[in-house]
């Protein structure tokens, strides 16, 4: 990643950030609201590729830990494992074909990451996060997901499309 | 060339998964997370605007979106909002009635029938925490008002939690069933204290007792007792007994216990200039 695409790169997690906390924070459907942070890493994954992913996913994570108050660095590590297995999965030939797919990858990625995240806040002794306030938070968040990830995409794209050579990022369609 | 990439790519993953892990450790120790809450609290100081500002238009469209979902509660709890104004005073259920709900829940909070003689900061609900998985609300008042960390905090029905962090405008309270809550409890009926604990969010409070002692009853009203070294004042609500079973091996009983204040549907609460006595 270039100067130009980390500059992009820190426009759009602040931008998001704040949508997060001032917008979707707001709306609290079944004890949970949606949840932008998570798709970021989803989206770079499938569009940047594993490592492109973990980096955008470490700094997405970074940035999200500064608005909560779970341990610092956990969204940055879930986020950075997020972001790699997403653009593992990345590399099936079908993902990369129709944005529909795309958007249900990154929605379906998005929900996964949430339950990630409640398992490694487990690990971290922040007992009584998983149950059914852990479900209907990975349900929310996916139904925000389908909203939220078509957008995300498209802005990761811009953010990616300013670094050199990339093979993942078409405009549409395969990358072939 | 490919086997390569691979190899880059795992490279970067190990050293960014390493980066993470140090800084979670930092968090956990010392200076360094002296220096991360500073920067926390500089970065919610900073959004706190534009949440107040959010909340203020998003709030009603929220609540069109939650009573969808608790429509039932909200017919039950707007029978129990007209009976409390009909208690009141002619003159004041008369303001309270032409000012609408919101002013009521205001005025009960000005007149809490607990803690007494502990100075008080009124404030509102900004936001609900934006992890999904911290059990607690961010508030529209901080140190600069003198809200400061451990405070407890109330609405009128009863107990909410504690200031957990206080930022200079805002401050986030640790709801009462947050995972890591104790709170020292006295059985209102039989005099009895018990410790219960946070299950988490959406949970009921928990304890066990042992059977021989004098045991709780389904519907006993739960007051703070204000026996943990004073971290709360003594005699405010908690929550009503839930059910009583047993715990395996049969020696103990296994209590729930459900807040006594609603605490899905906070707006105004009231922080308890409160400190635990040196």
């Amino acid at each position: 990643m270039n100067a130009r695409s980390w500059l992009r790169l820190f426009a759009v997690v602040l931008a998001a950030v704040v949508f997060q906390v001032a917008v979707l924070d707001q709306i609290v459907v079944l004890g949970a609201h949606a949840d932008v942070m998570v798709l970021i890493p989803a989206a770079a994954g499938l569009v940047g590729g594993p490592e492109r992913g973990a980096v955008v996913g470490f700094v997405t994570g970074l940035v999200a830990d500064l608005v909560v108050s779970l341990p610092f660095g956990l969204s940055a590590l879930t986020f950075t494992v997020l972001g790699f297995g997403v653009g593992l999965l990345g590399l099936l030939p079908a993902s990369r074909d129709a944005m529909s797919v795309r958007v249900g990858a990154c929605a379906a990625a998005g929900a996964s990451g949430t339950a990630f995240y409640a398992l490694a806040a487990v690990f971290l002794h922040q007992h009584g996060v998983l149950g059914a306030s852990a479900a209907s938070a990975v349900v929310i968040v996916a139904l925000g997901a389908l909203v939220l990830a078509y957008p995300t995409l498209v802005l990761v794209r811009w953010v990616l499309a300013g670094s050199a050579s990339s093979s993942f990022i078409p405009s549409g369609g395969s990358a072939a | 060339m490919a086997a390569n990439r691979q190899t880059s790519q795992r490279v970067t993953l190990v050293m960014l998964v390493l980066a993470s892990v140090t800084v979670i450790t930092l968090d956990y120790r010392g200076e360094a997370s002296h220096g991360i809450g500073h920067v926390r609290n500089g970065v919610t100081d900073a959004l706190a605007p534009l949440q107040r500002g959010a909340a203020a238009v998003l709030h009603p469209f929220g609540d069109v979106v939650s009573s969808a979902f608790h429509y039932g509660s909200l017919q039950a709890q707007n029978a129990q909002l007209r009976e409390e104004i009909g208690a009141l005073d002619d003159q004041a259920a008369g303001r309270a009635y032409a000012a609408g709900a919101q002013d009521a829940e205001l005025l009960r909070l000005a007149h809490l029938p607990f803690a007494p003689n502990v100075p008080q900061v009124l404030t509102q609900v900004i936001s609900r925490s934006t992890s999904n998985f911290a059990d607690e609300v961010e508030i529209s008042s901080g140190s600069a008002v003198g809200v400061g960390k451990g405070m407890p905090v109330v609405s009128d029905g009863g107990l909410i939690g504690r200031v957990s962090t206080a930022a200079d405008s805002t401050a986030f309270v640790s709801l009462l069933t947050a995972s890591r809550t104790t709170i020292a409890v006295e059985d209102t009926r039989n005099g009895a204290f018990y410790v219960a604990d946070g299950g988490g969010a959406g949970r009921p409070l928990t304890f066990e007792t042992v059977t021989a002692a004098t045991p709780p009853r389904r519907g006993d009203q739960l007051v703070t007792s204000g026996a943990d070294a004073g971290a709360y004042p003594p005699a405010i609500p908690v929550g009503r007994v839930a059910s009583v079973g047993t715990a395996p091996g049969g020696l103990n009983v296994v209590v729930t216990v459900t807040p006594t204040a609603h605490l899905s549907e906070l707006r105004f609460l009231t922080v308890l200039q409160w400190l635990p006595p040196a």
